[in-house]
């Protein structure tokens, strides 16, 4: 069994008596509102012999009364608590669906768009809550309804009346089966639409200054329009179908009412019903359309909900693959010796392998400088370390351990890391530096900021470390980013400090102080720098030069200049052409 | 001061004038809404004549025992049925035509107003927003003109048909009806705010769970790598509980509205049957009559029901509306000057460039440029450098009036820029920027930007002349290749040719070229370097370079610092004016001597 069904039924499991109570008073509620043309029919007979009194009205309308009343409560009731159960469960099921991606590795966020995952979390745990909620209580509603209206008019009008009335009613379910779908058809199809001019719209005004730039605005205009052209279609198509549905209920209902109208008038002129009945069955009629209408409705919606089930069954089936070794091993903390013998890397959905024959150790409190182009491969390098992917086993050692070998924890508390962008949080500056550093003092972020060069800017912002950033709040520069999270990655104080490209978008001289921080702060701890800009790598104690996924120099700075190979032309190229500042 | 279009506004200040600010664009189909009207008067009425047959078969023919009569009211019952079905399925199909018609009039109005607005404008409203406006608001504003314009007078008209056949009926007794009228409004009256407020409420927090989901989703790895799953799982799950919470209070409000209306409609039948069995009783009434009312009474009920149910519709509409309404009330900050229209042709062109004392910022009292003047003849190659923030991309941003300047004057061939319209201008004026964009579509509509002025030929003549032609070659289906947006599956330098090749099919006089700084492999870069050069060939071109070896051999190379022009000359001037430049050029061998002695 899949995990959310599962966790659908335990979840029945757990709020069975809930449910148990709000069913109940749903079918209570439905039985109450069948006495009330019964009533209305038995009065009607009264009148009809000339034996009411004003007392029996008075009577009969204090019972209409409280059938109302009643029913206006017990429904209420049902309705709610199903609405609200229907809420819990989608609280939970979005709350599972977080812990569970929160579990998967980067790999499995490299395949997937974050907005497709969003709409998982959004739109199908919505149509499963809302099968759970309004399907419960319309077929529930629609189930005792139709049960308790054809028990009266079975056994207080006539067989025969109630047989003949129901056959064109029988219709209204078949229509909705046959219909139904054909409008989901429709209606994906103009989803798709709108996506697709969602999607143009993104891409063009992404693309504003080239299209100004090229006077090309009309072009895009008709591109546009031809994309809203197309939905107007569709639209259309869709309504046609949606109106044939709209109108077809009212007129079976009526066919229904035609048969009511013969018929029973034909019994009730010959005696064979009352009056009292056959007004009693004209209201019950409508007790028994609304029901079939409603079991369709549910029925397709079901079909919608458990296509969502699905595709939650498989988000959630996915098996973390970066996980805990079995049996790791008893170790707390880690130092910060590396070693790294990778024979060959390849992305799980790559052909070419990204890195082959990678072989260096550096020691405890050293730094490594990794150079090379786009694309050769230092990121990978890197996000083995704390296995963001995972290296093959025996590769990547930290103080003599297979990193495969230590617990997660273990080894991503030992490790600060810089991502080359920057991510940040929308939060407060204070509460991204302390990101992973529980009750950190106000003193020891603002140390960490002064170290990575971001305090003088955090200081200006109107709230100072109370600032708000991201969408809704100061929206920080590149360089601002990185150096928050410089600041963050120096607060966490691990062993070993990962930085990928992460001074890019910061100046010269901003770059240089940082560097001489991390020299101190980093004191006896070990560092691995990515740079392009080599004036970062100059100081480390050993620059590997990676291209195409090999190591193709490795050295000190000084080592790798007599060399006169890449780094050596790279340096000279920097020297002559970086002299601009960027 | 330009307007940020997304700064929310309180929502109580919330009407629906936006709304019927958009109205405007429901003025061509006033027809249709007219029919729609007129269908739905047909509809409602073969409704109301049902308990009105009804209450004739029960009072006459099944009370004189006549079979016929039923015959004749059934036949008479089937056609209005027919009838009504019909009315429905038209107006149904009429409304909604209507109603999609005008989003789609609204869509192309607000997407032209947006591509018609300066730089400025994209500066201050980030695009997703947009595009929600564009898709989402516009989808929800459509509900308005279908549902809520249906509702309103579906529901409105049935009410009305409903009381005006009570009252033909009987009118003492529909006068005693009427007692529910106001108890209707102050049961509304009482919920409305309550049923408005929650709504919002659970609006705001779902988006905030949204907002999160996306962010954290994005931002995994730093969970993973800080270790902090439990505390982001926490976060998580505090928001997601208050849009919980919100929702059930939300539906607890609408349940509780709902259910008093409902009982509302259950009191008003007790009565009647009380009210009306005594009239009965007293033979002031026939039963028929009685039976009528008590149909009546529930055809009463349901579209008030209906048209409260509305009000969320009605809300969301406004929103959005006002979100749409406050973006095309931004006005184009650039805009043609029709009156004095300079309509040089593109052979008359000859690429002169001159700025005279320009000033400018984007905000006041922060100044980006000062007094900035320079000559550029026909065909020279001129450089641009300096720090960042020193105001290159701001030159280039005002000579295709991507900005006006405060002050000054730009002119191409001694004409004022702004006599010409931006679309001659941009004609004539090319950039080709750091950042190359590629729409989603074949190599050729990227070249030739999917005009169908530029023909095939042109196409792989230009991406010849920049040298992209063989990398175009060995693409899989060569130009007719599919790229997908952001252009992917191109490698940076790949997607630089490209740019130069659509860059030499538009064929501007004047090209400015910003040049990109990633670092691109030395085998990409020399190919970029030939093809700048090709494209540069025949044209003025200005370059923003951000390494000195592109623009060693310019005709002349302006420096600039903090917004001014402090340099100007050729590269063998500036360095022998040890100078900024010559400052600029040395740069970083002398870094590297102060960082030797700082670390021995």
């Amino acid at each position: 069994m899949n995990q959310p069904q599962r966790l659908l039924q335990s979840y029945l499991m757990r709020h069975k008596w809930s449910y148990l109570l709000s069913l109940l008073s749903i079918l209570c509620a439905q039985i109450v509102q069948v006495q009330y043309p019964n009533l209305l029919g038995r009065y009607t007979d009264l009148l009809q012999r000339h034996k009411v009194t004003a007392l029996v009205t008075l009577h009969y309308s204090l019972w209409l009364l409280l059938v109302g009343l009643g029913y206006v409560i017990l429904f209420g009731i049902g309705q709610f608590r199903n609405g609200q159960l229907g809420r819990r469960f989608e609280f939970e099921m979005r709350d599972a669906l977080f812990k569970h991606w929160e579990t998967l590795s980067t790999a499995y966020f490299r395949r997937r768009s974050i907005g497709d995952l969003l709409n998982h979390a959004m739109s199908d745990v919505q149509t499963v809550r809302e099968i759970m909620s309004m399907g419960l209580n319309q077929m529930t509603t629609a189930v005792s309804l139709l049960g308790s209206a054809l028990v009266m008019t079975l056994t207080t009008i006539s067989v025969r009346l109630t047989l003949y009335a129901i056959i064109p009613l029988l219709l209204v379910p078949v229509i909705i089966l046959v219909i139904g779908p054909r409008i989901r058809k429709a209606s994906r199809k103009v989803q798709e639409g709108l996506s697709d001019m969602a999607e143009l719209t993104e891409e063009s005004l992404s693309a504003i200054r080239l299209i100004k730039a090229t006077a090309n605005e009309n072009i895009e205009a008709s591109r546009f329009q031809k994309r809203v052209d197309t939905i107007l279609h569709r639209q259309v198509s869709m309504i046609r179908l949606f109106a044939l549905f709209q109108a077809v209920f009212p007129f079976v209902e009526s066919l229904a009412f035609c048969i009511v109208l013969l018929y029973g008038g034909y019994m009730a002129i010959h005696g064979n019903i009352q009056l009292g009945g056959f007004v009693a069955f004209t209201l019950y009629l409508g007790m028994l359309v609304q029901p079939l209408q409603q079991i369709g409705f549910v029925i397709n919606n079901w079909q919608r909900a458990s296509a969502s089930m699905t595709r939650l069954s498989i988000l959630m089936s996915e098996m973390p693959d970066i996980v805990d070794p079995e049996l790791p091993l008893s170790i707390d903390k880690i130092q910060g010796d590396i070693r790294v013998d990778i024979p060959r890397y390849q992305y799980a959905d790559g052909i070419v392998p990204v890195l082959e024959d990678v072989s260096f150790s550096i020691d405890k409190g050293h730094t490594l400088g990794i150079v090379g182009r786009t694309g050769s491969g230092k990121t990978t390098l890197v996000n083995l370390l704390p296995r963001i992917f995972d290296p093959p086993a025996g590769s990547v050692f930290i103080d003599g351990h297979d990193v495969r070998s230590l617990r997660l924890e273990v080894l991503r508390d030992g490790i600060a890391y810089v991502p080359q962008d920057g991510f940040l949080f929308s939060d407060t500056v204070r509460e991204n530096i302390g990101f992973s550093v529980e009750n950190a003092t106000l003193e020891d972020i603002e140390q960490a900021a002064k170290d990575a060069c971001v305090y003088d800017d955090v200081v200006d912002f109107t709230d100072g470390f109370e600032t708000l950033i991201g969408e809704r709040g100061v929206a920080l520069s590149g360089g601002q980013k990185q150096r928050t999270s410089i600041a963050r990655a120096f607060l966490k104080d691990a062993p070993i400090l990962i930085m990928d490209d992460s001074l890019s978008a910061v100046d010269m001289n901003t770059e240089k102080r940082i560097i001489e921080h991390i020299r101190h702060v980093r004191e006896g701890k070990t560092t691995l720098i990515i740079a392009h800009r080599l004036s970062a790598v100059r100081h480390a104690d050993l620059i590997i030069v990676l291209d195409k996924g090999k190591i193709v120099e490795q050295g000190t700075h000084d080592e790798l200049l007599k060399q006169g190979g890449i780094y050596a032309d790279m340096f000279k190229l920097q020297q002559e052409g970086e002299g601009v500042v960027v | 001061m330009m307007a940020d279009v997304s700064a929310p506004k309180s929502s109580d200040q919330l009407s629906v004038r936006s709304l019927v600010h958009l109205a405007r664009f429901a003025v061509p189909f006033t027809w249709h809404f007219l029919g729609v009207v007129a269908l739905v008067i047909v509809f409602n009425t073969t409704s109301v004549l049902q308990p009105y047959l009804v209450k004739l078969a029960i009072d006459n023919d099944i009370a004189s025992k006549s079979f016929h009569g039923l015959e004749v009211i059934a036949v008479v019952y089937v056609s209005i049925v027919i009838i009504g079905a019909l009315a429905n399925y038209t107006q149904v199909v009429l409304l909604q035509y209507a109603g999609q018609s005008i989003i789609q009039r609204i869509r192309m109005a607000l997407f032209r107003h947006i591509e018609s607005q300066s730089m400025a404008f994209f500066d201050k409203n980030a695009i997703g927003r947009l595009v929600t406006n564009v898709s989402n608001d516009t989808e929800t504003v459509s509900q308005f003109f279908t549902q809520f314009f249906l509702s309103v007078v579906r529901d409105g008209l049935s009410v009305v048909m409903v009381i005006f056949a009570m009252f033909r009926l009987n009118a003492g007794v529909a006068w005693q009806c009427m007692v529910i009228v106001p108890v209707i409004f102050i049961i509304s009256f009482a919920f409305r705010k309550r049923l408005r407020v929650s709504y919002q409420t659970a609006r705001t927090r779902l988006s905030s769970v949204v907002a999160f989901l996306a962010e954290n989703l994005a931002g995994i790895r730093i969970i993973q790598i800080f270790h902090q799953e439990r505390r982001q799982a926490n976060a998580f799950l505090t928001l997601n509980d208050r849009h919980r919470q919100a929702n059930v209070k939300s539906y607890m409000t609408s349940v509780m509205f709902n259910r008093s209306l409902d009982f509302l409609g259950n009191v008003s039948v007790a009565a009647i049957v009380y009210v009306g069995g005594l009239r009965v009783l007293h033979g002031a009434m026939e039963f028929g009559t009685l039976y009528a009312f008590i149909s009546y009474i529930r055809q009463f009920f349901q579209p008030i029901n209906a048209l409260t149910q509305q009000w969320n519709n009605l809300q969301s509409s406004s929103v959005s509306a006002d979100r749409i309404g406050r973006v095309l009330a931004v006005e184009p900050l650039v805009t043609d000057n029709k009156d004095l229209v300079n309509s040089l042709s593109d052979e008359e062109v000859r690429g002169a460039v001159e700025f005279q004392d320009v000033c400018f910022s984007y905000k006041p009292g922060e100044p980006v440029l000062t007094d900035i003047s320079f000559r550029v003849r026909p065909g020279e190659f001129v450089g641009f450098v300096g720090p960042t923030g020193a105001g290159k991309s701001s030159i280039m941003a005002l000579l295709t009036r991507f900005y006006d300047p405060v002050s000054g004057v730009i002119l191409l061939d001694g004409e004022d820029i702004k006599s010409f319209l931006q679309t001659d201008l941009h004609r004539h004026i090319g950039i080709v920027q750091q950042e190359m964009f590629l729409f989603t579509g074949s190599v050729k509509d990227n070249i030739r930007l999917f005009r169908d002025d530029i023909s095939d030929e042109t196409v792989v003549e230009s991406a010849k002349v920049v040298g992209a032609h063989e990398m175009i070659m060995r693409l899989p289906r060569g130009y007719e290749t599919h790229l997908v947006g952001k252009g992917s599956n191109l490698s940076t330098g790949e997607r630089q040719l490209l740019g130069f090749a659509r860059i030499v099919a538009l064929n501007p006089k004047v090209l400015i070229l910003d040049e990109a700084t990633a670092n691109l492999d030395s085998q990409t870069e020399s190919l970029v370097q030939k093809g700048l050069t090709a494209v540069a060939k025949n044209r003025t071109t200005l370059v923003i370079a951000h390494r000195l070896s592109t623009i060693r051999h310019a005709d002349m190379i302006y420096v600039l610092s903090k917004g001014r022009i402090v340099e100007r000359g050729n590269h063998e001037e500036l360095v022998s004016a040890q100078g900024l430049y010559a400052d600029l050029y040395q740069k970083s061998g002398i870094e590297f001597e102060m960082e030797q002695t700082a670390h021995p």
